[in-house]
C-alpha cells in the first residue's frame, strides 16, 4: 500500500471509528425532544431505552443488535437512563450494539423521561420505533421480532 | 474527535481526503443519522445522583436519616425536624460499595430501647449480584462493624432489602433473591422472576436466624413493602410476576417466628409484560386491621399510581392517586390518621403531593407540599407518635420535612 494511500485509509478508519458512537452523548430536553420527534427520522428508527439496573433490557438489546447487523435498512440508538458512569458501557460493548448512544444529562430524570416520552412511566425496556415515514410507535418491555419489523415498517426480511 | 484532533496542520490536506473517503463511504449510514440536538460530550457527564436516603423517629423525638456519601453510609440527626441537621455518624467505618438509587437505599430503623438499626445493599463485582448488610448502634453513634445478613454467600442477587421492627420487637429484614433462579438455570428450567427471602433477629439486631424463602416469582427490582399487622406480627407485600407474566403483587404474613403464611394475591390490574417497572408498593395497617395500599401498575392501557384496601384477596376503594405522572407513592398511619406522599412531574417541576384522612382512609383531602427542579428521591411518609411527617430528599433542597395536618 502506497504511503499516502495508508494515511488516508487509517485516518479513515480513525474518523469512522469515532463516529461509530461508542462514547455516550449526554441527553438534555432539548435533544430528547428531537431524539422522539418523527419529522427527524427519513428511515426506520429505533430508540431504545435501557438502564443497568434492567434484567430485562438486555434481551431487547440483543435482538436489536443482531437486527441490525442483519439488516441495514433500519438504524439503532440507544439511550441510557440514567447518568454516566464508569461501567456504563459493558452491556452495550458485549452485546456489540451499534449505534448512537446516550446517556442522561443533569436535569431531573422525570424531566427528560417526560421529553422522551410523557406516556412512559419508567418501566424498562421502553422502545420507540420510527417508520422513517412520520410514524411512531412505544413499546414497553420485551419485543419480538416480528413486532420490531412491523413497528418500523419493515415487512419483509433483508 | 480526539483522533482528528492529533493530526497536525501539516497533514490537513490528508486529512480533508481522509474525512471526504469517509463520507462516501458511509453517505448511506448518514442518511440514518437522526439529528438530535447534541450538547455536552462523554468529558462532561454529570455524577450519578445518588439520593436513596430513609428517614424514622427516634424514641426521644429526634428525625434521623441515612444516606450514601462515597463509600459510606451516613446517619443524620436533625432536633428541629429536618430544619438544620448535625454533622453526620459514619455507619460502616470500612468503606464498601453501595446501593442508593431508584428502588436502592440505605434503610433504617429504631428498637424499642432506641438503638439504631442499619441495613444496606453492598453490590458485588458482577452485575446485578449484591449482600444485604446490617449495623446497629445502640447509643446511635457506635455501631457495630456491619455484617452480611444472609447465609448464602453466592455471587448472585441479594438486593432491595426492607427493614424494620414489628410490635413484638423482633428485626424483619427481608430482600430479592435469585438463588432459586440460579438453580433452576444451572438445571435447564424456566423460573419467573426472582424470589422473596427474610431473616428475622430475635435480639435486637445482634444476630439473624438463618434466612427463609418467603415466596418464589418475585419481580426482580422493586423494593419490598414491610407493615407491622394489628398483632404486631409483619406483613409483607411485593410486586410479584403471576402467571405467564402478570406483574401484579402478593402479601403474605410472617409468624412469630418468622415462618411465612400463605401467600396471596393482593391486586388485580393484570398488567402483563416482561419488563422491570421499578416500582414498588406501599402497606400501612390501621387498628382496625383495614391494610391500606399503595401501588404503581399498568391497568387498561395505563401506568397509574393507585390507593386501594387490600381485603381477604380483594381490593377495596381501588382509585388512581393525582394524575398521570404520579410515581413512587408511600403510606403510613398513626391511629386512624393515614398519610400518602408521591411525586408528580408537572412538565417544568417536579411535586410533592399528599393525601391525607383524618377517619382511617374514608375522606382524604389532597395538598402539595413543595416543588423541586432537579433530582429528587422518592418521598416517605414517617411518625411520630400520632403525628405523620412527609420526608423528601431532593437533590437542590436536601433532606426536607413536612407534616401531615
Amino acid at each position: 500500500m502506497k504511503p499516502l494511500k495508508l494515511i488516508v485509509t487509517t485516518l479513515a478508519c480513525c474518523v469512522a471509528a469515532t463516529v461509530g458512537a461508542t462514547e455516550f452523548r449526554t441527553l438534555d430536553r432539548a435533544a430528547a425532544a428531537q431524539l422522539v420527534n418523527p419529522s427527524s427520522y427519513t428511515v426506520p428508527t429505533i430508540v431504545a431505552l435501557w438502564s443497568s439496573e434492567c434484567v430485562h433490557c438486555k434481551k431487547n438489546l440483543k435482538l436489536f443488535a443482531e437486527m441490525a447487523k442483519a439488516d441495514r435498512r433500519f438504524k439503532l440508538v440507544t439511550v441510557a437512563v440514567e447518568p454516566h458512569f464508569a461501567g456504563l458501557a459493558e452491556p452495550l460493548d458485549h452485546l456489540a450494539v451499534p449505534g448512537q448512544r446516550f446517556a442522561y444529562g443533569p436535569e431531573s430524570p422525570e424531566a427528560l423521561g417526560y421529553a422522551l416520552d410523557p406516556k412512559w412511566r419508567g418501566e424498562l425496556p421502553r422502545t420507540i420505533f420510527f417508520d422513517g415515514k412520520g410514524g411512531k410507535t412505544a413499546l414497553s418491555g420485551v419485543v419480538a421480532e416480528a413486532t420490531v419489523r412491523s413497528s418500523l415498517g419493515l415487512q419483509s426480511n433483508p | 474527535m480526539v483522533s482528528v484532533a492529533v493530526v497536525r496542520a501539516s497533514v490537513r490536506g490528508v486529512m480533508a481526503i481522509a474525512a471526504s473517503a469517509f463520507v462516501v463511504a458511509s453517505a448511506a449510514a448518514a442518511d440514518l443519522q437522526p439529528t438530535p440536538h447534541m450538547h455536552g460530550a462523554a468529558a462532561a457527564m454529570p455524577a450519578r445522583p445518588e439520593l436513596g436516603t430513609s428517614a424514622a423517629f427516634a424514641p426521644d423525638g429526634a428525625l434521623y436519616a441515612v444516606t450514601k456519601e462515597g463509600r459510606h453510609v451516613l446517619l443524620h440527626r436533625s432536633a428541629d425536624d429536618g430544619r438544620s441537621w448535625e454533622a453526620p455518624v459514619v455507619v460502616n467505618a470500612e468503606p464498601e460499595q453501595i446501593s442508593a438509587d431508584g428502588e436502592n437505599r440505605p434503610k433504617l430503623a429504631f428498637d424499642a430501647d432506641g438503638a439504631a438499626l442499619v441495613s444496606w445493599t453492598r453490590p458485588l463485582a458482577k452485575r446485578f449480584t449484591g449482600e444485604i448488610r446490617f449495623a446497629r448502634a445502640s447509643d446511635r453513634r457506635q455501631f457495630t462493624a456491619p455484617v452480611t445478613v444472609h447465609r448464602d454467600r453466592q455471587e448472585i442477587t441479594h438486593r432491595f432489602e426492607s427493614l424494620a421492627v414489628t410490635g413484638a420487637g423482633k428485626v424483619v429484614l427481608a430482600w430479592i433473591d435469585k438463588r432459586d433462579l440460579e438453580l433452576a438455570q444451572a438445571a435447564n428450567r424456566d423460573y419467573r422472576g426472582a424470589a422473596i427471602y427474610a431473616a428475622v433477629s430475635d435480639d435486637g439486631g445482634r444476630s439473624f436466624r438463618a434466612e427463609q424463602k418467603i415466596a418464589d416469582h418475585s419481580c426482580e427490582c422493586c423494593r419490598i413493602a414491610i407493615a407491622g399487622d394489628t398483632d404486631g406480627l409483619p406483613l409483607l407485600m411485593w410486586r410479584h410476576v403471576f402467571e405467564p407474566n402478570e406483574r401484579d403483587h402478593a402479601l403474605v404474613k410472617l409468624g412469630a417466628d418468622g415462618v411465612p403464611g400463605q401467600d396471596v394475591r393482593a391486586t388485580f390490574d393484570r398488567w402483563r409484560i416482561d419488563a422491570c417497572p421499578h416500582h414498588g408498593p406501599s402497606l400501612t395497617v390501621t387498628p382496625d386491621g383495614t391494610r391500606h395500599a399503595v401501588w404503581f401498575n399498568e391497568k387498561d392501557g395505563e401506568g397509574r399510581v393507585f390507593y386501594g384496601r387490600l381485603n381477604d384477596g380483594r381490593v377495596e376503594g381501588q382509585r388512581a392517586l393525582g394524575g398521570e405522572q404520579a410515581a413512587h407513592a408511600d403510606i403510613a398511619n398513626a391511629g386512624q390518621r393515614v398519610g400518602i406522599v408521591w411525586k408528580e412531574f408537572d412538565g417544568e417541576r417536579t411535586r410533592l403531593q399528599a393525601e391525607i384522612s383524618a377517619d382511617g382512609g374514608t375522606s382524604f383531602s389532597t395538598r402539595t407540599l413543595a416543588a423541586t427542579g432537579g433530582a429528587s428521591d422518592q418521598p416517605r411518609v414517617i411518625r411520630r407518635g400520632e403525628r405523620l411527617f412527609a420526608f423528601w430528599r431532593t437533590e437542590k433542597e436536601g433532606m426536607q420535612g413536612h407534616w401531615l395536618e
